[in-house]
């Protein structure tokens, strides 16, 4: 069931609840299919933490409930084949009576599946981790085991790479907005009338620079970005004197990632604001200039707080790039998930394990992200406070 | 200069807007002219504009004088509007000057910012600022422009409000508002700034006949307190009961001027007679 903060979301549980409780339909057919699941779960090797192993009996009894079930749907669907119209009317399995048992025998037929799920699934996940913590050596035998046993061995160094990974991602895209910020006014400013020669020269000057290094910087992979970034930085330092150790101290492969990730996302985010600004009606401009306040002015003041809303959604996007995209700072040695994954894959010589396992990792972290930021959008979008306040005197003024 | 001397008894605000306009031609070479020609708030001298190959006005010669309410009529596309914007530089004329109180708004490097404090505007489109509520919107340029107290600012505001009949709309958001009612916030908004000239461009066009009316109602009361106006309109009874001059614009050109009765009644030029047959 979707969660999707739209509208219709509570609509949409509420007739999904609605058909679960009562049409006979689900009751017959929707519960057969859950009656296969569970017939397929049965049909799975027991884990050896299965607690239905101990009673052979009750899950042979659970079983032929559950064919029983099917053959009743079977005959259910047979007779509405066969009397079409007339089901409603004539059949057995809509006579009062008849519904009510169907409801609770299709709540006992869930019931049985999930027990059965419970035992298969549950328990074999445990079993496996059991076995996983017991191991000594890598187990040969099944790859669920072989992926716990490596978090397990691993998880030092995975909890590592998370933690580098959210910060570079985190403070990456934090420093990227204000630089962003910065260079999204020297990009979109215009020559004004007034303007001196200087000023004339700064505004073309900074606002070609802008220009440039977006062009630069999101045409060339960020991979690329972070070799010459960092043995560039390494070179400089070195130039300069430096002892390879004192180097490290302030030019570590962590500042220098983060250096890297956070110039390659202003450049991104300052195309975003952009767009956001621009997107602003003209009008907005021209009543603002027309009223005498400056290019400069009028930007602070009307068409930023409004374009700015419009980039949000941008913005926040650019922080799950981020988590995903400092994968590509490990070239440089950063310690992030990525790295992590590299180094457990080398030791146990299993890459498929262990990059399923930084998958998952991954992909919980791009969620919560979008999570977060989507209740934050959420909440910014409510019209916020006018940037003038009304003061206690103009309020008695409005009730007069 | 009379214009001058009116300036100089209205007050501090006025001084405030001279002082700025000494700086504006300064900065212009004091490209000022004889005193014949300060005697208009605003004097329009071949005024030409093209946008690419599209030449929209061919030469304009208008003078607007201190107290005079002009509404300039025309077809769509006739550069009506482009002349409006020329005049507080919203567009920059390609050739011809604006004299606004002898000071040339065309000349290179002219500071317009000081100039268009003096000057105000309501669009077709209101053009409320969309990021205020209706306070906000009146007291942004006193308070960032003329670094007037915040209390100050809002006080000016509440009575321009007031005399747009809106001052209990003084908290409400710009886009709760019906179009007569942002027109008429708009028209507040620019009085703020104590202008000298009010330009009008299409202000009803966007707005049903029955919600014009309390727009054309507060232009109205604006331009018999003595408000110089210069007004684009499609409003044929508005233009011939208010207005001082009527001046008809056809192709990029002026047409023909002149009092409203007679343009009204009589006009000269076939093409007016025309235009204003579909009016009558």
């Amino acid at each position: 069931m979707s969660d999707a903060p739209s509208i219709t979301a509570s609509t949409r549980r509420a007739r999904l609840v609605a058909w679960l409780r009562r049409d006979h339909r689900y009751v017959l057919l929707g519960t057969s299919a859950v009656a296969c699941v569970g017939m397929l779960l049965s049909s799975r090797p027991r884990p050896a933490l299965s607690f239905l192993a101990h009673a052979f009996t009750v899950e042979l009894v659970m079983y032929y409930v559950l064919v029983a079930w099917l053959v009743l749907s079977a005959a259910a669907l047979a007779y509405k084949i066969t009397h079409w119209d007339t089901y409603a009317q004539t059949a057995p399995f809509v006579r009062p009576g008849a519904r009510r048992a169907l409801r609770l025998g299709s709540h006992v037929i869930w019931a049985l599946t999930v027990t059965l799920f419970v035992d298969r699934v549950v328990m074999g996940f445990a079993s496996a981790w059991v076995a996983a913590s017991a191991a000594t050596s890598m187990p040969p035998d099944d790859m669920l085991t072989q992926i716990l046993y490596m978090l397990q061995q691993g998880y030092a160094t995975y909890l590592q790479g998370i933690i580098t990974t959210i910060e570079l991602a985190v403070f990456g895209t934090a420093i990227a907005f204000v630089l962003a910020m910065l260079l999204v006014f020297v990009r979109i400013q215009r020559i004004d009338r007034p303007d001196n020669d200087l000023v004339r020269f700064w505004k073309k000057l900074g606002s070609g620079f802008a220009r440039v290094y977006s062009t630069v910087v999101r045409g060339t992979p960020m991979l690329v970005q972070g070799v010459i970034i960092y043995y560039a930085g390494f070179g400089l330092f070195s130039g300069s004197g430096m002892s390879v150790t004192e180097i490290n101290a302030v030019w570590s492969r962590f500042v220098a990632g983060l250096v890297v990730i956070s110039l390659n996302s202003t450049a991104y985010m300052m195309e975003v604001l952009r767009g956001g600004i621009e997107s602003v009606d003209n009008g907005q401009m021209e009543a603002a200039r027309s009223l005498g306040l400056s290019q400069w002015q009028a930007m602070v003041k009307v068409v930023f707080p409004q374009g700015i809303r419009y980039a949000i959604p941008g913005l926040s996007n650019e922080l799950v790039i981020n988590i995903k995209d400092s994968s590509v700072l490990s070239v440089i040695g950063v310690f992030d998930l990525a790295f992590a994954a590299s180094t457990i894959a080398g030791i146990y010589w299993k890459q498929l394990n262990a990059y399923l396992v930084i998958a998952v990792f991954y992909l919980i972290m791009t969620a919560t992200a979008s999570w977060l930021l989507g209740k934050l959008a959420k909440r910014l979008d409510v019209r916020s406070e006018p940037v003038l306040g009304v003061s206690n005197q103009v309020k008695a003024g409005g009730e007069k | 200069m009379a214009a001058d001397e009116k300036i100089a008894g209205a007050g501090a605000a006025a001084a405030d807007r001279a002082a700025g306009a000494d700086r504006a031609a300064a900065s212009a070479g004091a490209a000022d002219r004889g005193a014949g020609a300060a005697d208009a708030v605003i004097r329009v001298e071949g005024l030409q504009k093209s946008f690419g190959a599209n030449v929209v006005l061919r030469g304009i010669d208008l003078a607007v004088m201190p107290g005079q309410v002009v509404t300039i009529i025309g077809a769509s596309g006739s550069g009506k509007s482009t002349l409006l914007r020329c005049i507080n530089l919203l567009e920059t004329p390609d050739a011809g000057h604006v004299w606004f109180h002898g000071k040339d708004l065309a000349a290179e490097r002219v500071d317009i910012n000081v100039l268009r404090e003096k000057i105000g505007m309501v669009f077709q489109g209101f053009n409320l600022f969309n990021n205020m509520n209706v306070l906000g919107n009146c007291t942004l340029a006193p308070v960032t422009l003329k670094k007037m107290d915040r209390r100050q600012a809002e006080r000016v505001a509440l009575a321009n409000l007031d005399s747009v009949g809106l001052a209990d709309f003084a908290g409400a958001d710009v886009n709760t508002l019906s179009g007569g009612q942002k027109q008429r916030v708009a028209i507040a908004r620019a009085l703020c700034m104590k202008p000298d000239l009010m330009l009008f461009d299409e202000p009803t066009s966007a707005l049903d006949p029955e919600i014009s009316g309390e727009v054309l109602e507060v232009m109205r009361r604006l331009a018999s307190q003595g408000m110089t106006m210069v007004v684009v309109t499609h409003e044929m009874a508005f233009a011939r009961s208010v207005s001082d001059e009527v001046v008809f614009m056809d192709e990029g050109v002026i047409a023909e001027k002149g009092s409203p009765e007679r343009m009204f009644t009589n006009p000269e030029m076939p093409r007016t007679r025309e235009f204003l047959a579909r009016y009558l």
